[in-house]
């Protein structure tokens, strides 16, 4: 796992961690008002949490390995993963000649 | 002068801006391609790419639904910008496989995803299934920014341009610049008419903060007037926001509209960037409009607003009185709203020509006449739903409810199909039609959540259920069959 992976995969838990303390299912339903930051502290502490994923969300985007190059190596390409025998059925039986399906589809 | 004749000035020269903006699209087109049409030749850079995804993203709904609803349910709706960050979240899952393949095989619409990812006898019934569940969902989005663009031109002229005049005027100005200029003229139109909506909502706000005294004093007032829309939610609720938040970030990344911007990039570059920046927005939108909403309650008595996307209009009908240059700006915010729902309402007629050309009739082709039908397309649906947006009490919002629990149920075709190889094309049209049939059923039947669950979100999991299941079973076989057939790569 490289340096960016590792990276993504801590935004990602950290992601979920937020999401849930987001939400005040652990407040107490008759808890007095209290304000913090001028809003409610339950409303408070959701809106830092999404701050939170916001950052987090924003350095994992920044961190992907996204890229216009195909790598056939991560199976991405998952015309050869389908079901094998459906693309034949697809290809070779009900369009004998319709390989390159796809209009651009490289050679 | 009047709020109304400064309506209708702004509205015109708001309007003869698109037109010339399409003009200037149309001269900037390389070909009549489809790829050229429906995605500006993926010419899309970092800047215009991501205001084209702010500005489709944020829709009428968002500018006019979202305070209602903040305006109604208090406090708890601060969710939205919650599920709306959750949205850009999701797009990891979706963009980072299926960018490469689009760029490599050129892909238009997500039909084309499906053309290459599922093959055998189901694949184009699997095909049509999808195509059409997104094309309910886009002529249902649509429908709804048709309408919502009749009610602003309505309210911003104050009655001076009726409803119905409205909106075919505005769906008339609509599909003028999108046949004319296609994708560009969409994303150049969406980069201003996003910039508005910003400028518009922040002064809005910023008006009604210091109006009030300060965010402690608007929520000491609301506290005081409505105590239930500051308290803790209850369990139910909690359940509902995680709901919510699950249904909105894993159906809205399946708009086409939005899986077409990812096909138009200029590069994965300026995917990443624009990706990057789009996760603040919802701060500065979706959280402004929830504050905006639940300002208003200590201003308007809730009777009074029975119709509580009235909430927005109200507001500013209050600010735009005050004189002076509250005038000009009340009338930019609403320029700004109308901005939100016609750049929605372009992105979902030009998906929805494209799908309806290549993926519902199969028109694959790559020359002027496939652009052509999906332009004529385009015009139909438009004119189709225009009778429906014209009658004001037609209620349709169950329909309109309904688009995301149908948009959902494409998960499996999709941010699954994409990762997991082993997927097979019968269990996955069995498991939408499941899925679909299941979450359709129970809205109908009265019951669109279940204890605070979205039904679309108990559809999906028996959708997957089925999809994974049955992969998995019937993947014995396939390998077996494997073996004899001839590799992929070597055919290639």
């Amino acid at each position: 796992m490289t340096f960016r992976q590792r990276t993504r995969a801590v935004c990602f838990g950290l992601i979920g961690l937020l999401y849930i303390l987001s939400v005040p299912w652990y407040r107490e339903i008759e808890a007095p008002l209290r304000l913090w930051l001028g809003l409610p502290d339950w409303v408070a502490v959701a809106l830092l949490c999404y701050v939170g994923v916001a950052i987090f969300n924003a350095v994992a985007w920044s961190m992907s390995d996204l890229s216009d190059t195909y790598d056939s190596s991560d199976g991405s390409d998952t015309a050869n993963a389908e079901g094998p025998t459906e693309v034949r059925e697809s290809t070779d039986v009900v369009h004998p000649t319709a390989e390159p399906r796809l209009p651009g589809s490289s050679p | 002068m009047n709020f109304g004749i400064w309506g209708i000035l702004g509205l015109v020269v708001y309007l003869a801006a698109l037109v010339g903006v399409a003009e200037i699209a149309k001269r900037a087109k390389r070909d009549a391609s489809p790829s050229d049409h429906f995605l500006a030749g993926r010419t899309l850079g970092s800047f215009v790419l991501f205001m084209t995804l702010y500005a489709t993203a944020y829709s009428g709904n968002s500018l006019l639904g979202y305070p209602g609803r903040a305006y109604r349910n208090g406090f708890e709706f601060i969710m939205a910008t919650g599920f709306m960050i959750s949205i850009i979240v999701v797009f990891q899952i979706l963009v980072p496989k299926l960018r490469p393949l689009a760029v490599r095989h050129s892909f238009v619409t997500p039909g084309d995803w499906i053309r290459l990812r599922f093959g055998g006898p189901w694949a184009n019934p699997l095909r049509r299934v999808i195509s059409g569940l997104m094309s309910l969902a886009l002529a249902n989005f649509l429908l709804a920014q048709l309408k919502a663009m009749g009610d602003v031109a309505h309210l911003v002229t104050e009655g001076r341009v009726p409803y119905a005049a409205g909106v075919i005027g505005l769906a008339a100005v609509i599909l003028f610049y999108e046949t004319r200029g296609g994708m560009r003229a969409v994303a150049w139109t969406d980069a201003a008419q996003g910039i508005a909506m910003l400028v518009g909502l922040a002064a809005l706000f910023a008006w009604l903060i210091s109006e009030a005294g300060g965010l402690d004093e608007i929520t000491r007032a609301v506290a005081i007037k409505r105590p239930d829309a500051v308290a803790v939610p209850t369990a139910v609720v909690c359940t509902n926001w995680f709901s919510t938040t699950a249904l909105m970030g894993l159906a809205s990344v399946l708009y086409p509209q939005a899986i077409q911007r990812i096909f138009a990039a200029e590069s994965a570059q300026a995917l990443k960037r624009s990706f990057a920046a789009m996760s603040f927005m919802p701060l500065a939108t979706t959280l402004v409009v929830t504050l905006i909403g639940i300002a208003a309650i200590a201003r308007f008595d809730l009777e009074a607003a029975v119709d509580t996307d009235g909430v927005v209009p109200l507001l500013l009908r209050d600010w735009g009185s005050a004189g002076g240059w509250a005038t000009p700006a009340a009338l930019l915010v609403f320029l700004g709203a109308l901005s939100a729902i016609m750049s929605t309402a372009d992105s979902c007629l030009l998906s929805l020509g494209s799908l309806l050309s290549r993926d519902l009739l199969g028109r694959e082709g790559r020359d002027e006449a496939a652009t052509r039908l999906g332009k004529r397309l385009a015009a139909l649906m438009l004119v189709a739903v225009i009778p429906f947006a014209l009658q004001r009490e037609l209620t349709l919002w169950r329909l309109i409810e309904l688009k995301m629990e149908l948009l959902i149920q494409c998960v499996p075709a999709f941010l699954v199909a994409l990762h997991w190889k082993g997927l097979q094309t019968g269990p996955v049209l069995a498991g939408i039609i499941v899925g679909t049939v299941f979450s359709v059923g129970l809205t109908f039947a009265g019951m669109p959540q279940l204890q605070g669950v979205h039904a679309g979100i108990v559809g999906c999991a028996l959708n997957l259920f089925v999809a994974v299941g049955f992969s998995l079973a019937s993947r014995g076989g396939a390998q077996a069959q494997f073996a004899t057939l001839p590799s992929h790569s070597a055919r290639r």
